[in-house]
């Protein structure tokens, strides 16, 4: 009989409560089998602009000047971390009027390294023309990124070399919105010189106005040509004068890239830090639901946590502790009862 | 042990894994004296115990929660294998068939282009050398380093996967086997090293660049594979074709290619493929000539252990549990105080 009531003397105890709810949260935390979750991916080919004007340095990083292609870079590999697992990146470079794919989107977790070496060795010098037709390379890179089956991201200055025809970039053959993906346009709003580089790859200064064609005098010349000095209809339709201009100065071509960006059903963002690039990519490519695994153990644990607390800490504290003297011990209370009990 | 915690902040709650030391779970009851209960050393081995078990449990609890895992690391292991670099032809007739002829859309040929079962032949042959690191270079107008040295299978795929998309316009080989060696990092110094050069033609090799080329080799060794995709109707590089006045470098690039790798001094292989199965053979023989002991780094992946340190704070628990169970008052007990205590409990009728 003692020991029954000693039992349920127990089960009312709030401590062992407390324990006994902690032993079988813990329980399940140890033996829960983990759930399945599923979550967004995405598959990206990121096209890299690597033409001369990408050497233009007109940012900073840790304090020190850096060219576009640096920040390109070092962006691209912070981005490459904020992807969620299961994401896949391709890696393209973009010179001349062409997309040239370097290797098809990988699993970036498992593949971060590799990648990661491969955006740190990106270089202008990989680039095999000089030109920078920048319409027929985002055309190109849709159409790969189309073919892989991917979204894309275009990193470019926007620099058309030479410049574009009066008659505007040339038309985009495929379908608007084929592709999801983002052109990013890099390159401050201040022209900046480009740096010139020898035959052998050493800097030797920076482009000239007359080293570069200031102006597309390919196709029909511009409808205010006849205001131009020197005009003359057959002999001289754009002027008589050599071409004046800026284009071996550069800066983000904001309005071109947009306008790219309209005709290819691409958005168009400027060039922020990754997290930025992250939340454009996430809002305008393709999600692609992948499977990941999904440990329920927290829950459980966590409320075995509080429960240990609530044991140890707080229990303790509510109902005092004899040998503290919080309260009255029994024991004196009952000698004062009886004085002549033998324990008194 | 190499170990980690996923979020390290929730490690400051191990704090209260103190809170055993200073608070018992089980009733006080007061006594007038301890003289009945002297101490004694089994008493004092078993309250420790109670209360180590409480700090465990905590411990254990709040560690799983960081989400506590082994980190992933390397193992130094004895296999076979190398360090490859593979540099890839990427001119436009590598899209060509061996015949020389455009794949047809419409495939009234079954012929594939040299790009094509270069690609589906390289794939096979990665796969099958796991213990190899492998770096990826591309040629054409310009050298492109594709992919660094990496041990990654999936990321030397994707870059051969890449290697039938429509190519540039020339073959700069000269460039591309300078790049190509500077892929060797430091990691390869003191192991075997090669560098399998694929592509279906090759060009003059400027004398500065070959001096270049000399000098490297001489410096960092390595073995050379040449897998030549011959055309038809493009001469052969194993022997000299042509007349005396045919035998100059402009005329027959890829014959001089092959002599200048065959003069580096270092072991050096050409073959000549002039179909898919010939490039399967020289692929099958390269992977036979390409094992030699290596020594390389194993990748153990990262490996959870919060349910672990959940089932140490699940048993401490229950032996805590056990021993709470077990807990008797004194009143219930059966020794003669004990029970006058009991008695003492109940109001005395009078």
């Amino acid at each position: 009989m003692s020991r029954l009531a000693g039992w349920r003397g127990t089960c009312r105890d709030p401590g062992a409560l407390c324990l006994g709810g902690a032993f079988l949260c813990l329980f399940v935390a140890a033996l829960a089998p983990h759930l399945v979750m599923r979550r967004s991916a995405y598959d990206l080919l990121a096209a890299v602009d690597i033409t001369g004007s990408m050497n233009a340095r007109d940012y900073t990083i840790d304090g020190k000047p850096a060219s576009r292609l640096e920040k390109v870079e070092r962006v691209l590999r912070d981005l490459l971390a904020r992807l969620p697992c299961g994401s896949r990146m391709g890696l393209a470079v973009f010179t001349e009027r062409r997309t040239f794919l370097l290797f098809e989107p990988v699993d970036v977790c498992r593949a971060f390294a590799a990648l990661d070496g491969a955006l740190r060795a990106l270089d202008w010098r990989m680039a095999w023309e000089g030109d920078s037709r920048v319409a027929a390379g985002v055309y190109s890179a849709v159409d790969l990124a189309a073919d892989l089956g991917a979204g894309l991201v275009f990193l470019t200055d926007g620099q058309e070399a030479p410049p574009l025809p009066h008659s505007g970039p040339p038309p985009f053959e495929g379908k608007a919105k084929d592709v999801r993906g983002v052109i990013v346009g890099v390159g401050g709003t201040t022209p900046v010189p480009i740096p010139k580089f020898d035959a052998n790859g050493r800097e030797i200064g920076f482009w000239a106005m007359t080293d570069v064609p200031q102006e597309n005098r390919f196709g029909p010349p511009p409808r205010d040509a006849e205001l131009r000095e020197g005009y003359h209809p057959r002999n001289a339709p754009f002027g008589a004068g050599a071409a004046a201009g800026n284009e071996h100065l550069t800066s983000l071509r904001e309005d071109h890239l947009r306008a790219l960006a309209a005709t290819t059903g691409l958005a168009y963002a400027p060039l922020q830090e990754a997290q930025g690039l992250a939340e454009a990519l996430m809002r305008e490519a393709t999600p692609r639901p992948v499977v990941a695994p999904l440990d329920p153990a927290p829950v459980p644990a966590a409320l075995a946590l509080i429960l240990l607390v609530v044991l140890f800490g707080l229990l303790p504290l509510l109902h005092g502790r004899p040998d503290l003297l919080t309260h009255k011990p029994r024991m004196f209370s009952r000698c004062r009862d009886r004085p002549s009990s033998p324990l008194c | 042990m190499n170990l980690g915690v996923e979020h390290p902040a929730v490690l400051w709650f191990l704090a209260l894994a103190a809170l055993p030391l200073f608070a018992g779970i089980f009733r006080r009851q007061g006594l007038p004296s301890l003289l009945p209960v002297p101490g004694d050393v089994l008493s004092a081995m078993v309250v420790a115990a109670l209360r180590s078990l409480g700090v465990v449990a905590i411990a254990g609890t709040v560690l799983g929660l960081s989400g506590l895992h082994r980190r992933e690391h390397s193992v130094p292991r004895e296999g076979f294998g190398t360090h490859l670099v593979l540099l890839l032809d990427r001119s436009a007739s590598m899209n060509d068939t061996f015949a020389g002829r455009v794949p047809g859309r419409a495939r009234e040929t079954e012929e594939e282009s040299k790009s094509a079962a270069a690609k589906r032949l390289l794939t096979e042959f990665v796969a099958g050398r796991p213990h190899d690191r492998i770096a990826v270079a591309a040629f054409s107008t310009s050298p492109l380093l594709v992919l660094p040295m990496t041990d990654r299978i999936e990321a030397v795929e994707a870059a051969i996967a890449a290697i039938d998309r429509p190519g540039l316009a020339y073959t700069d080989v000269g460039r591309g086997l300078a790049l190509a060696m500077s892929l060797f990092d430091d990691a390869t110094l003191g192991t075997s090293r090669a560098l399998l050069l694929v592509s279906d033609g090759a060009a003059v090799i400027d004398h500065r660049v070959q001096d270049a080329l000399r000098d490297l080799i001489r410096r960092l060794p390595v073995h050379l594979y040449w897998l030549y995709l011959r055309s038809a109707g493009s001469p052969g590089i194993l022997e000299p074709s042509g007349g005396q006045s045919e035998r100059t470098p402009q005329a027959d690039p890829e014959r001089h290619l092959h002599v200048f790798l065959a003069s580096l001094g270092v072991p050096y292989r050409a073959f000549e493929a002039t179909s898919p199965g010939a490039v399967k053979d020289a692929v099958a023989e390269i992977d036979r000539l390409e094992t030699r002991p290596l020594r390389y780094l194993e990748q153990v992946p990262r490996r959870d252990v919060s349910r672990h340190a959940y089932g140490v704070a699940c048993a401490a628990t229950g032996l805590l549990l056990l021993a709470k169970l077990l807990e008797r008052d004194l009143a219930s007990r059966s020794d003669p105080i004990a029970r006058q205590g009991s008695r003492s409990r109940r109001p005395s009728p009078a």
